[in-house]
């Protein structure tokens, strides 16, 4: 019951000295809102990765060419090299080349940068992509110029009042383009290139034709069943380099895709860490002196409790409290913006957001323990306080 | 048997260099029921001398006995559980918490007495309202006048039924009028309620309307008088 007492007359003596609690609270708010942030995000890529391998399956290799050595311009690969795999290598079931362009897009008088990526058929089911409307690209397109758009970009040209349906037509790099269908929104990530999201996609000897300088720079690559990474990364680094002209090839697998995010992530985790360290540590600080400011400023209650019969340790409880209450209050609030914070960067990264309930305990943990170190001189100063002394201050 | 009982009380103050001898061997008994005034002048030790007796402060040599027991070496936690079960202080300042509604700073010795809340709440009110203060429970000291915040502290003092009331000077801070009050309801609770109370007055009509007068001189208590 004196816990309770306790806790009432802590929140009192804090909403009386607001100002100087809030204060003390920001370096907690941001500390606890930077740790919740960082675990709730650590999490979160995690899930996420696991779901897009889950999603993409974790067969996939992507082979990109290395420049050419001496710093030449980069060459690419030569489309025939690449479409023999699938028969020349056991440990290779489909192949996917792609290439990458940039160029404007205009229609009506309306113009608008836009990536596009030369794609062949087997594209499709490589990135289990699924079609909102209209048909994919087929082999049989060759160079024809048709386009199938991703479903941000129809989503912009028909707010922008331009037409989508397959057959619509528009003009990419002043080039008459025919509209074939539109895509599924993709989740990103994984080995999927990023145009899926947000470009245009044409057939590959299309792109080739529209521009030179559209190389095919990476393919992707299934493994046939019961092959491993290991098995068919070596088979394609000996393919190339078996051809008259030599090729250094560069491959990622689901495992180093995994790898180069959690080493992302890590620097992300060092710049948070650092962050929320820094401010729980200011925060702290903070929260010691509004205690030790309320200690000088009651002593004379101090005094005044000590003679009704309040012991030392009644005295120390009621100080350490108080400022586990002042660090609770800005954990809670840490931990608020700090979930608000990880649902900002997932809805940015396109990820799927979760409340990372281990996250919030943390924080309220984190800040209790905050509380508990920074009020225990405090609360020892208040304590031992000579009770005639503390009657004589006013 | 003496409620309480000091002996060779001596307490002395370094200040800086100095050192000053306040009580000088104060011997003096307080028997159960009694209402004892301490007169004096300034710097004579009253105060000194009821803050040993209530535990605030300790003695540098002497013996006191409380209800016939040594009180020499008793830990902090057990010197806190005396003030809290056997003394009531009243202060000049009322000293009431300022946060706190008369009730709540009437709970206060019940609250570090361990008694559940729901408990402390009916004793508080019935002795509030044996003070009069009855109708002002959920009012803030700032809301009283002297003399009803000196009600309240006097009902704070007596809520956990102590062994002896110590007042330290309770009408200093009030006009005569009501300090005759207050000194009315002291006196009540002595006739009526047999409550042992030590006054430190400096005011010789407060000090007449006491059965007993105690004077303080040169560190020693220099005579005890009863009155006619
Ligand atoms: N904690 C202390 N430290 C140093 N000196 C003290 C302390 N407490 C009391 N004194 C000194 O002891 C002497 C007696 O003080 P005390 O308060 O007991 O006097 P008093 O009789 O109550 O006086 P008054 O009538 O003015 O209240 C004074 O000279 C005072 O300065
Ligand atoms: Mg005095």
């Amino acid at each position: 019951m004196i816990l309770k007492a306790n806790l009432r007359e802590a929140s009192r003596a804090l909403i009386s000295s607001r100002q100087r609690s809030i204060l003390a609270l920001l370096g907690i708010i941001i500390g606890i809102a930077s740790v919740i942030a960082l675990v709730s995000i650590g999490t979160l890529v995690q899930r996420e990765s696991m779901r897009q391998f889950m999603e993409m399956g974790t067969d996939i290799l992507s082979v990109q060419a290395e420049q050419g050595r001496g710093g030449g311009s980069p060459k690419g690969f030569r489309l025939q090299d690449i479409v023999i795999i699938p028969e020349s290598l056991s440990s290779i079931a489909t192949v996917a080349p792609y290439a990458s362009s940039y160029g404007e897009l205009r229609k009506d008088g309306k113009r608008m940068s836009i990536p596009g990526l030369g794609v062949t058929e087997s594209f499709f089911h490589m990135n289990r992509l699924a079609m909102a409307e209209g048909r994919f690209i087929s082999d049989l397109d060759g160079t024809t110029a048709h386009a199938c758009l991703s479903s941000n970009l129809a989503e912009k040209l028909k707010a922008q009042g331009i037409a989508t349906h397959p057959g619509s037509e528009l003009y990419y790099d002043n080039r008459k383009i025919t509209v074939i269908g539109t895509l599924e929104p993709a989740a990103m990530g994984g080995m999927r290139p990023y145009e899926i999201q947000e470009g245009l996609l044409m057939p590959l000897p299309a792109v080739q034709r529209m521009s030179s300088q559209s190389i095919i720079s990476t393919f992707m690559a299934r493994l046939s069943p019961g092959f491993t990474t290991v098995q068919g990364t070596e088979e394609i680094r000996a393919h190339f380099s078996a051809l008259p002209d030599r090729m250094e090839v560069r491959i990622m697998s689901p495992e180093e895709m995994i790898a180069h995010m959690e080493r992302q992530f890590r620097m992300f985790t060092l710049l948070l860490g650092a962050i929320g360290s820094i401010s729980l540590i200011v925060g702290g600080v903070g929260v010691m002196n509004v205690m030790l400011v309320s200690v000088t400023e009651r002593k004379r209650e101090i005094g005044i409790r000590r003679a009704l019969g309040a012991r030392k340790k009644d005295i120390q409880w009621q100080f350490l409290i108080e400022s586990v209450l002042l660090s609770l209050v800005g954990g809670l609030v840490g931990s608020l913006i700090g979930v608000a914070t990880s649902w900002g960067i997932a809805r940015f990264s396109g990820w799927q957001f979760e409340i990372v309930h281990g996250a919030l305990v943390l924080g309220v943990g984190v800040s209790v323990a905050i509380g508990i170190f920074f009020g225990y001189y405090p609360a020892r100063q208040a304590a031992a306080l000579n009770p005639i002394q503390a009657l004589r201050t006013d | 048997m003496s409620l309480l009982k000091l002996e060779k009380i001596k307490k002395s103050f370094t200040l800086g260099p100095v050192q000053v001898h306040v009580l000088k061997g104060v011997s003096f008994e307080v028997h159960a029921g009694e209402m004892i005034a301490i007169m004096g002048t300034s710097g004579s030790g009253k105060s000194t001398l009821m803050n040993i007796i209530g535990f605030l402060d300790q003695p540098d040599s002497g013996r006191y006995l409380l209800e016939g027991k040594e009180t020499a070496r008793l830990s902090d936690s057990e010197l806190s559980s005396i003030r809290n079960q056997k003394i009531g202080f009243v202060f000049q300042q009322f000293n009431l918490l300022g946060k706190l509604t008369a009730l709540e700073n009437v709970c206060l010795p019940l609250v570090y007495r361990g008694i559940p809340e729901k408990e402390q709440k009916p004793m508080a009110m019935e002795i509030l309202e044996k003070v009069g203060m009855g109708d002002r429970a959920g009012h803030r000291p700032m809301e009283l006048s002297g003399g009803q915040q000196q009600r309240v502290a006097i009902a704070r003092a007596l809520v956990g039924t102590p062994s002896i009331l110590l007042a330290d000077e309770p009408t200093g801070a009030l006009d005569t009028r009501v300090g005759q009050e207050i000194m009315d309801l002291f006196l009540e609770l002595n006739s009526t309620q047999k409550i042992t109370t030590l006054i430190i007055t400096h005011d010789p009509r407060i000090a007449a309307q006491c059965p007993g007068t105690v004077r303080m001189q040169d560190g020693y208590v220099a005579g005890t008088e009863e009155s006619p």
